[in-house]
C-alpha cells in the first residue's frame, strides 16, 4: 500500500528525496514503526507522528491513502 | 540577599521624585519576583477601578531572581499594571538583554507612578536614576529612539522604549526593549504613553549576587549539559527555523487561525511557515541573554515593495499578520512586523484588529467610506498600510487603534471578536485544542497562550503528548501548566527551555530544576512542592484582581463561534471547544466555587486572605 509522508526541520533529512511529501510503498498491515523504519529514522530520534491530522504512536497501524506527518517536538511558539 | 537585589526603585512621575525601597525578604520568598511581584505591588497599590490612563494606575517592571545570572534562559521580565484594552490586569513579559541589565543596576523591579507633565525617559546608571526630558524623542520609533539613548547616556545602555503607538495610546501598544522585544500584550505601552514616559535606559554594574556560587554552576552546568545531550544530532528546530516553524504543529492538527478564525487550515502555509523563512530571508539565529537555544531571527527582504531588515516574525505574528489575516505573502507580513516592532505594536492584536476588520468588511458590516479602502482577504499592501496607520490613529487607523472588540461591537457585531475578556487569542484555535480553550477562556489577562501554554502537549508534543481532541482530561493539566507558568514568569526564565528540561518530563510538570537554580542562586530552600503552590498563589492573586475590577464567571467565556460553531474542514472538522464542560471541574479542583472565586479556604491555603 502506499503511504504519503511529510516531515519536517531535521526529520527532513530522512525524506525521500529530501522533499517535503513523498509516497512510501508498505506491507499491508504496516504500522507508523514500520514507515520510521522505512526512512531509516533512527529510533533515538523523537518525533511527533501525525497520520490524517490525528495524534499517532509507533504502534498506529495505516491504512492506502493515509498521510502521515512527522516533526521534532518543539520548544514552543 | 542574593539572586535578589533587595531593592526596589519606586519613580513618581507627578512629583519626579525618585526613591529606592527595600524588598521585603518575606514578599520576596512568597512571590520569587517577576510575575509575582508584578500581581503583588498591583493589588497592594493599584485600585482596580482606576483609569487605566490616569495617575493612579501604576506601571510594574519586575525582573525575577533568576534573571541576568547565567541560568539558562535567565533573561526576562514582566511588566504588570491595569490594562486599557480589557479593564483587567494584564502582565506582559519580554527577554532581551535589557532585563538582565536591570537586574545588574541592583534593581528587582521598577514601579513608575503619576503622569509626568513633559514627556520625559528614565536613565538608571548603575545605582544612580534620574528623570531626563524626552521632548527631542517624542514621536520617533523605537530604533530611533534606542539609537538616541544610547548615544546620550552609554553605548552599552540596554532600553525599553515605546513607539509612535505608545505615544498615542493604541490600546494594544507594546514596550519594546533591545530595538525588537517585545513586552507585547493588552497595551502596558500605552500605559507607559499616557504617563509621558518616552523610555527606560540602564546600565548595570557587577553582577547578580548568588547565595552559594559553587552550587549554581554545578545546576547550571547539569541542565545544559541536559540540553546539549539532547540537540547534539541535530540543532532544536527553533534555532534553525525559529518559533514560526511551529506552523507545522498547528496547521497539520487544523488549529492553525485562518481568515479571523472561520477555519483551521491555511492553503497558503507553505508560504509563510518557518521553513520558507529560512529559506528566503534569515539573516541570523539571535539569542537573548544566557539562551542556548536562539529562537529570535534577524531577518532580511532583499528587495522589492516590503525591501527591509529587522527581526522576526515569530509564530504568532505568522499567524495574525498571516494566515489570521489570509495573508500568504511572507515578504508583506515580514514587513508589517517590522512595521510593528519600530511603531511598538503587538503584533497579536494589530494582525487579529485587521483580521477582524476584514472579516466585518466583507459581511458588508464595515463600509468602504469607513475603512477608506477596501479590506479583501489576503491583501498585505492593506496589512502594511494599516498598520501604520494604527500606530498614529491615521483615518480608519483610529478606530482599529481601539482593538478588534471595540471595532466589532461598533459594527454590530461583537461576536466576530476573536477574543477573550477582551485581549486577542494567540494562533490556536481551541476547537481542535480543547485545553488551549480553556486556557484562553481562564487566563487572568484574557486570551493569551502564555499563561499555561496547553499547545505543548496536545501539538508539539512537550515533554510528552496529549489528545488535543479531549476535554474531560484538561482540567487538571491546564490548572497545574498555568501554575508552573506563573512560577517560570516569576523567576525570570524563558518557557521554551524551562518545559523541555527543568521540570519533570511528564504532564504533571513538577519544577525540579527551576527549584535547584532558584535556591542555588537565592538560599531560600525551597521543595518543589512548596514552588509550586507559590504558582498557585500568584494565580489567585491574579484572579482575585480580575474579580475586583468587576469580572465574573461569565467573562470566562469564548465567542460563539469556537463553542458553537463546528470547524467547518480539516482534522478538527466538526468539533467545538466544550468550554462549559470543563469550566465547573476546573473551578472545583481549583478550589472555587460556582461562581469562579477562590474560596475562602483556598484563600487562606495560599496565604492571600
Amino acid at each position: 500500500m502506499k503511504v504519503t509522508v511529510r516531515t519536517f526541520a531535521h526529520l527532513r533529512d530522512y525524506a525521500p528525496a529530501g522533499q517535503g511529501a513523498a509516497e512510501v510503498i508498505l506491507a499491508d498491515g504496516a504500522t507508523v514503526a514500520d514507515l520510521l523504519a522505512a526512512l531509516r529514522i533512527p529510533k533515538t530520534v523523537e518525533a511527533v507522528m501525525l497520520v490524517n491530522g490525528r495524534r499517532a504512536d509507533a504502534a498506529t497501524r495505516l491504512n492506502s491513502g493515509d498521510e502521515a506527518t512527522l516533526f521534532p517536538p518543539m520548544e514552543g511558539g | 540577599m542574593h539572586g535578589w537585589c533587595g531593592k526596589i526603585l519606586r519613580v513618581d512621575l507627578s512629583s519626579g521624585r525618585i526613591t529606592g525601597e527595600a524588598l521585603d525578604p518575606q514578599v520576596a520568598r512568597d512571590y520569587i519576583g517577576g510575575r509575582g511581584l508584578g500581581i503583588y505591588y498591583l493589588r497592594r497599590e493599584v485600585d482596580p477601578a482606576c483609569d487605566a490612563f490616569g495617575p493612579r494606575n501604576k506601571l510594574i517592571m519586575a525582573a525575577g531572581p533568576l534573571t541576568g545570572t547565567a541560568a539558562p534562559t535567565g533573561a526576562r521580565y514582566v511588566v504588570t499594571t491595569k490594562s486599557p484594552l480589557t479593564g483587567a490586569i494584564t502582565c506582559s513579559n519580554s527577554g532581551g538583554h535589557f532585563p538582565a541589565e536591570l537586574k545588574k543596576s541592583g534593581h528587582d523591579a521598577i514601579i513608575i507612578e503619576g503622569v509626568s507633565a513633559r514627556p520625559v525617559y528614565l536613565w538608571i546608571d548603575g545605582g544612580r536614576a534620574e528623570l531626563r526630558p524626552a521632548e527631542h524623542l517624542w514621536g520617533r520609533t523605537t530604533h530611533e529612539t534606542d539609537d538616541a539613548l544610547r548615544s546620550e547616556t552609554h553605548a552599552k545602555a540596554r532600553t525599553a522604549v515605546i513607539g509612535p503607538a505608545g505615544e498615542h495610546r493604541v490600546l494594544f501598544a507594546a514596550i519594546m526593549n533591545d530595538r525588537d522585544r517585545a513586552a507585547g500584550r493588552a497595551g502596558v505601552g500605552a500605559v507607559m504613553g499616557a504617563k509621558n514616559l518616552k523610555a527606560v535606559a540602564v546600565r548595570g554594574q557587577g553582577e547578580v549576587p548568588l547565595a552559594d556560587p559553587a552550587a549554581f554552576k554545578a545546576v547550571n552546568l547539569k541542565y545544559r549539559e541536559a540540553f546539549k545531550a539532547k540537540t547534539q544530532d541535530a540543532p532544536p528546530a527553533l534555532r534553525t527555523h525559529g518559533t514560526a516553524i511551529t506552523v507545522v504543529g498547528t496547521q497539520s492538527h487544523g488549529v492553525f487561525p485562518t481568515r479571523n478564525f472561520q477555519q483551521g487550515t491555511f492553503e497558503g502555509w507553505e508560504s509563510i511557515f518557518g521553513e520558507t523563512l529560512t529559506r528566503k530571508y534569515l539573516v541570523r539565529a539571535k539569542p537573548c541573554f544566557s539562551c542556548p537555544i536562539a529562537c529570535g531571527r534577524v531577518t532580511r527582504i532583499p528587495d522589492g515593495p516590503y525591501q527591509g531588515e529587522g527581526e522576526g516574525p515569530e509564530y504568532e505574528t505568522v499567524y495574525a499578520l498571516g494566515s489570521d489575516c489570509g495573508v500568504d505573502d511572507l515578504a508583506a507580513l515580514t514587513k508589517a512586523n517590522y512595521e510593528c516592532n519600530e511603531l511598538g505594536l503587538d503584533t497579536i492584536s494589530m494582525g487579529s484588529t485587521i483580521a477582524c476588520a476584514m472579516e466585518l468588511y466583507e459581511r458588508g458590516f464595515l463600509k468602504e467610506s469607513e475603512t477608506g479602502m477596501p479590506l479583501r482577504w489576503g491583501d498585505g499592501d492593506a496589512l502594511v498600510r494599516l498598520t501604520r496607520m494604527t500606530a498614529r490613529r491615521e483615518g480608519f487607523g483610529n478606530l482599529l487603534a481601539e482593538g478588534s472588540l471595540r471595532l466589532a461591537t461598533r459594527c454590530g457585531h461583537p461576536e466576530l471578536a476573536m477574543v477573550a475578556k477582551g485581549l486577542d487569542f494567540a494562533g490556536y484555535d481551541p476547537r481542535g485544542e480543547q485545553g488551549m480553550g480553556l486556557a484562553y477562556a481562564t487566563s487572568p489577562i484574557g486570551g493569551s497562550h502564555m499563561r499555561g501554554d496547553p499547545a505543548y502537549f496536545e501539538l508539539l508534543g512537550v515533554p510528552v503528548a496529549a489528545d488535543p481532541h479531549t476535554w474531560e482530561d484538561k482540567p487538571p493539566l491546564v490548572a497545574k501548566w498555568q501554575d508552573l507558568f506563573c512560577v517560570i514568569d516569576a523567576a525570570g526564565l524563558c518557557v521554551f527551555f524551562s518545559v523541555r528540561y527543568l521540570v519533570e518530563q511528564d504532564l504533571m510538570v513538577k519544577p525540579v530544576g527551576i527549584t535547584e537554580l532558584l535556591n542555588a542562586a537565592t538560599g531560600a530552600g525551597y521543595t518543589p512542592e512548596e514552588v509550586e503552590q507559590i504558582g498557585e498563589r500568584i494565580f489567585n492573586a491574579e484572579r482575585l484582581y480580575l474579580l475586583a475590577a468587576g469580572f465574573t464567571r461569565k467573562d470566562d467565556r469564548l465567542p460563539p463561534r469556537i463553542t458553537r460553531d463546528p470547524m467547518p474542514v480539516g482534522p478538527a472538522r466538526g468539533m467545538v471547544c466544550r468550554l462549559e464542560e470543563m469550566l465547573a471541574p476546573y473551578y472545583a479542583l481549583r478550589g472555587w466555587t460556582a461562581e469562579g472565586r477562590p474560596s475562602e479556604v483556598k484563600l487562606k491555603q495560599l496565604g492571600l486572605r
